[in-house]
């Protein structure tokens, strides 16, 4: 298992370091039905991190997706990717970006290998260096005995790590994810988000995802922002996002005569009622001892306590919760689908 | 890189992706011979025995129709291209093509050749078969070459049409339908398996702008009269209707995945 470190990546000729991976501003789409599927949203996403982009289905991300990668023209605003304006230079944009759509999108027809082939060549990378990382980018993903079969005899999990691997030889600066975990198993999905970490760590790749999945969320993103109905109801880092719905609660089980107040350090008394204390505070695996020590100092007897913290569940069903259920199972039945429709 | 240089690397490339699918599994190319087989065998050798039907120069009615039923498998091949790019959107194929830097007019490009090269194999099948059966054709090599050539383009010609299309109707089971009603007229609406002089008089009048019409004109002259008055005309009508349905495929195909 050996990856070479880039030292340039292939197209754009921009300056790197501290600078903007996408830049939206006001952005804007209508559809001819008169639908706004985005309506006017402005995020950055720096260079190296991983941004998640979070909603229920029609919250609008996959179109958001489509105008940043030159697929879909924008009704208006400007997005600029690494300072290129994607209206205007479009050609040039996408020799940055590599793009891994929802449905499953590697050709069942060709092998693994040719997959990579054809891909590196319509990238333009350098038919110098092409063969190597396409081996390399096989062996990385664990497909090298597999490379001469055709895709199609592939499981879905592989197809996921083939999709990912034309990353790995084209070297965009900016990889794009749209839902890459749905319709896998928990075993595939572990190894896609360790190799979607990799990329970002060996490479700098910046990343934005899309996801249902707020556990993956939490564990993959820097960033995230969660968009409804066409807009982004908010944006931080994981950790920002759930402060925001509230801090980690102590639920104290006790026998003995309860205090009335506790000490400001500890945290804040929600409530003593029938030998149970609930105690909001900012970090709860560390108070715990600390109000364990401070109750039987009090000669009040501990019998349990259990730590609740906000998860990024809490955050989504406070930010969207329209709409969620219902999208997020319609996408992992068309994903199976076009699992199974390339495994024909 | 050179704008030319990725247009023309990337079309080859795409091509090449086909080609490759071909290699690993080509029964689809072998089956569609059949059709053509049939042309030639049964109906070519039946209306063989009808004397008195007008065909020009004397040939016989097997070696009259073999340009035209090569034209007809060719147009037959092409014409489905477009159901081929509703398969590849719903796939997400399209998707990733059109993420890559490679501009859309290459694509467009690149799978029209595809068609073409397809278009190659049923001429080299229809040839063979000819020999086999001993249908007279001029063999001569620059000849040949000259009706691959005209093979080619009137395959990238109905595949850029058919992915046009295809951009409007978006879905397969409509291009199947379309891909009927257009193969069909325009088939019994040429000279490809009857002179046009046996028409009735307003069929006659629209043949003249059935493109087929013109191919298959193109390769009789090359295949059988050697009478090439007609062949510039017939080129240069086939070269505009080319260009003309590969731009309007490449304006349109972004329509497929928005």
């Amino acid at each position: 298992m050996s990856i070479t470190v880039a030292t340039g990546v292939d197209g754009g000729s921009d300056t790197a370091g501290g600078q903007l991976a996408i830049q939206v501003l006001n952005l804007t789409k209508v559809y001819p039905g008169g639908t706004t599927a985005v309506d006017s949203i402005t995020f950055d996403v720096k260079e190296g991190e991983i941004f998640g982009l979070l909603g229920p289905n029609g919250a609008g991300k996959t179109t958001t997706i489509k105008m940043i990668t030159t697929l879909a023209k924008q009704t208006s605003g400007t997005v600029s990717v690494f300072g290129v304006d994607v209206s205007r230079s479009p050609e040039r944009v996408r020799q940055m970006l590599g793009f891994v759509p929802q449905a499953i999108s590697v050709d069942g027809d060709l092998t693994g290998y040719e997959n990579l082939l054809i891909f590196a060549k319509l990238f333009y990378v350098n038919p110098d260096e092409r063969k190597k990382r396409i081996s390399e980018a096989l062996e990385y993903f664990g497909l090298a005995d597999r490379g001469d079969d055709l895709v199609k005899h592939y499981s879905g999990g592989m197809m996921r790590r083939l999709e990912i691997a034309q990353a790995l030889v084209n070297r965009p600066r900016l990889l794009f994810l749209d839902e890459p975990s749905i319709g896998l198993d928990p075993y595939s999905r572990m190894q896609v988000i360790k190799q979607i970490k990799d990329l970002n760590r060996s490479f700098g790749t910046t990343i934005f995802v899309t996801t249902h999945d707020m556990m993956e969320a939490d564990e993959l993103c820097d960033r995230l922002a969660i968009m409804n109905m066409g807009k982004i109801a908010i944006s931080g880092s994981p950790m920002e996002l759930k402060k925001s719905v509230g801090g980690d609660v102590l639920t104290v089980s006790t026998s003995g005569t309860l205090p009335g107040t506790i000490p400001g350090e500890l945290g804040t008394l929600v409530s003593a009622q029938q030998g149970e204390l609930k105690i909001l505070t900012d970090d709860g695996e560390r108070a715990i001892p600390r109000v364990t020590d401070f109750l039987e100092g009090r000669g009040v007897t501990v019998e349990s306590v259990s730590l609740s913290r906000p998860t990024l569940d809490d955050v989504f069903m406070k930010y969207a919760k329209s709409g969620l259920q219902e999208g997020s199972f319609r996408d992992a039945r068309s994903a199976r689908r076009s699992i199974s429709r390339h495994g024909r | 890189m050179s704008y030319p240089r990725r247009l023309i690397g990337s079309a080859f490339t795409i091509a090449e992706m086909e080609a490759r699918k071909i290699r690993h599994d080509s029964t689809e190319l072998w089956m569609r011979t059949v059709q053509p087989a049939l042309w030639l065998l049964i109906f070519g050798e039946v209306f063989n025995n009808i004397r008195n039907l007008p065909i020009p120069g004397g040939f016989s009615y097997v070696q009259y129709i073999a340009p035209g039923v090569l034209a007809q498998s060719v147009l037959f091949v092409a014409i489905f291209y477009g159901i081929t790019i509703v398969w590849e959107r719903d796939v997400g194929l399209l998707t990733k093509l059109l993420s890559t830097p490679s501009p859309r007019l290459a694509i467009v490009v690149g799978k029209a050749l595809a068609a073409g090269v397809r278009g190659i194999f049923q001429g080299v099948m229809i040839f063979a078969l000819a020999l086999i059966i001993g249908v007279n054709l001029r063999f001569d090599p620059l000849d040949v070459a000259g009706v691959f050539l005209v093979v080619v383009l009137f395959a990238m010609c109905f595949a850029s049409l058919s992915m046009t299309l295809a951009s409007f109707l978006k879905t397969r089971d409509r291009m199947m339908g379309i891909g009927q009603a257009i193969t069909i007229p325009l088939f019994f609406g040429s000279n490809a398996i009857y002179p046009i002089s046996l028409m009735p008089g307003w069929l006659q009048a629209v043949s003249r702008f059935n493109p087929l019409t013109y191919v298959v004109d193109a390769m009789r002259s090359m295949l059988l009269t050697g009478d090439y008055t007609g062949l510039p005309l017939d080129i240069a009508a086939l070269l505009v209707s080319t260009a003309i349905f590969v731009a309007c495929a490449s304006v349109m195909l972004k329509r497929l995945i928005e």
